[in-house]
């Protein structure tokens, strides 16, 4: 029986190649092409009804002013009196960055494990799923105040906002997946001889990682949200703080680069999300992608 | 090899409207033998199963294993699935070898094991594939290897075949009984079809609907060993008549639905 080990080893090339082909299907050029027709009318047509560089009476600035306003928050000289922002884009692209990340990375941790038993074991579901539910409808702008007084005018009152935004459709989805195993699964690992332990992590978990990334992907949005409602309010840097901040200064030009900023940086992370997910779940997707 | 012993097993599933799925069946199933249950739908083959198996609890009655009452489902019962039941996301290779792994077995010895059975069951070449890139037959081949793998004193089997197309049902069939003339192990084998369980059983047991027992066992004394071939012997056609005719008398409106 030598032989047929050899065969095997042989063999294995195989599937990681249809992983990698599922991994390579997401960002594809053509797509990307026929995607980027729509907003480049836009964008001429808005560009083409204004005057003198703006619409409705100069609130509204035209895309060239944008761009010219997003070259110098990105490229300008610091410090230069003219503009404050000069030169900050990247600072501000940083700071909202590292908070979603903490918040996401904070909300993960405790999203995932929280979903997972919720899901599995009655007895925690029983004593933790009706807190999360009466909580649950209480929108993050609401907990504004409240992360203010608790945490200040600080950064950790924009993680703690971001974290719980992420949390909830973290956590239902996970509970979701939990909760919806296939029962023949969980039967055959039995089976097969498998403990509880591993029965939860070799077959709970993986069945449950399309409910889980679901969850993730709706979550980040939640995030990118909570990033800038908190550091329009909470702190003092950052995406948000500048939106409003430039708002106030009447500097539409900067409000509309620092949005295209934010659905770039949404539409980045996602993307990202996305091809981990590919990759993760790549024994679902052999079959679409052949 | 495994003697299973019932007697007078009842089960209630509970409820508002509580399910009276089995009623005092009594059943002996020898070591080594091959028996088919057969019977229409709803009418308890899969609650008999499971309670083999040891998935569902029994109500009343006793169930033996061995000499032993049945507990927990484990691999001393090997139980193969109507839809295999693979595990998506790993490999042939990893669904045959979980068994053996969540056993502790040396990974060199399950290797080994595992590679046979793969080429038993004629699937070498695909020990790195996942499960969705099989079709349905070689799928449920995966689900027979993996419960083999484990030397099962008993095999439980629940309409294994049902979901497959007449062809590679028939090929299944085939394959079920080159493995088990060679490796003998005790089989209860739940079908609605009649061929199916003259074809395969050393003992054909015809359940009555619901609450159900065992209306009629005929033995099938048909040689060994038996290829798809048999299909069409004049005796293999007067088995198939008599279980249709007791079906018939057991319940008259559903024996034409159950073939
Ligand atoms: N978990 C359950 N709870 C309540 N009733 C159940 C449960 N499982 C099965 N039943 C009922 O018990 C009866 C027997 O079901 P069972 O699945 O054993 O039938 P079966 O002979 O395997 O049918 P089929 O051929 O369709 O698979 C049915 O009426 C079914 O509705
Ligand atoms: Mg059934």
């Amino acid at each position: 029986m030598t032989h047929g080990a050899h065969e095997a080893v042989t063999t294995s090339a195989r599937p990681s190649a249809y992983g990698l082909a599922a991994f390579r299907g997401g960002l594809h050029l053509r797509k990307l092409a026929a995607g980027a027709v729509l907003p480049l009318l836009v964008i001429l047509l808005w560009q083409l009804a204004g005057t003198g560089g703006s619409l409705f009476g100069g609130v509204l600035p035209t895309p060239d002013r944008v761009a010219s306003a997003w070259y110098t928050w990105a490229f300008g000289n610091r410090g230069m009196g003219m503009n404050p922002y000069s030169g900050s884009w990247f600072d501000s692209v940083v700071f909202s960055t590292t908070r979603v990340l903490q918040g996401f990375a904070v909300a993960l941790l405790v999203g995932i494990p929280t979903g997972i038993m919720i899901g599995w074991n009655r007895l925690v579901a029983g004593a933790v799923d009706p807190a999360l539910q009466m909580l649950r409808p209480i929108p993050i702008t609401a907990w504004l105040p409240f992360a203010i007084a608790v945490f200040g005018i600080s950064s950790i009152g924009a993680v703690f906002l971001i974290a719980l935004g992420v949390f909830y459709p973290v956590v239902i989805n996970t509970t979701q997946g939990a909760r919806h195993v296939e029962r023949n699964l969980v039967r055959a690992a039995q089976m097969m001889g498998a403990s509880r332990l591993d029965i939860l992590l070799r077959v709970v978990i993986p069945a449950s990682l399309p409910s889980i990334f679901t969850g993730v992907r709706i979550g980040l949005g939640t995030g990118w949200t909570a990033v800038i409602v908190a550091e329009m309010i909470a702190v003092k840097s950052g995406l948000g703080y500048v939106l409003w901040d430039a708002y106030y200064l009447g500097r539409m030009d900067v409000v509309i680069a620092d949005m295209a900023t934010i659905g770039i940086m949404g539409l980045l992370s996602d993307q990202l999300i996305l091809m981990i997910e590919r990759y993760a779940l790549s024994w679902r997707l052999v079959n679409s992608n052949r | 090899m495994a003697r299973i012993e019932i007697s007078s097993l009842a089960k209630v599933y509970p409820g508002p409207k509580p399910v009276n799925a089995l009623d005092h069946v009594s059943l002996d199933v020898a070591e080594g033998e091959f028996i088919a249950l057969l019977g229409p739908s709803g009418c308890g083959k899969s609650t008999l199963l499971n309670i083999l198996a040891g998935f569902e609890s029994k109500t009343e009655g006793e169930v033996r294993f061995d000499g032993q009452p049945v507990g927990k489902a484990g691999p001393d019962r090997g139980v193969v699935f109507q839809e295999a039941a693979l595990f998506p996301w790993l490999t042939v290779f990893d669904n045959v070898t979980f068994g053996p792994r969540m056993q502790g077995v040396a990974k060199p010895v399950y290797e080994k094991i595992a590679h046979d059975m793969l080429a038993l069951v004629g699937l070498k070449d695909f020990a790195q594939a996942y499960p969705s890139q099989l079709s349905g037959g070689m799928r449920q081949r995966v689900g027979i290897a993996r419960v083999l793998v484990m030397k099962p004193r008993a095999l439980l089997m629940d309409e294994p075949f049902g979901a497959l197309d007449a062809q590679t049902r028939l090929s299944m069939q085939e394959l079920l009984l080159e493995v088990w003339q060679r490796l003998k192990t005790t089989v209860v084998f739940v079908t609605h079809d009649i061929d199916e369980a003259v074809l395969l059983a050393d003992r054909v047991c015809i359940m009555s609907a619901r609450p159900a027992r065992i209306a009629r066992q005929i033995a099938i004394d048909l040689p060994r060993p038996r290829s798809i071939d048999d299909l069409t012997t004049p005796a293999f056609i007067r088995y198939k008549a008599e279980i249709m005719q007791v079906m018939r008398d057991a319940h008259p409106a559903k024996a034409i639905a159950a073939e």
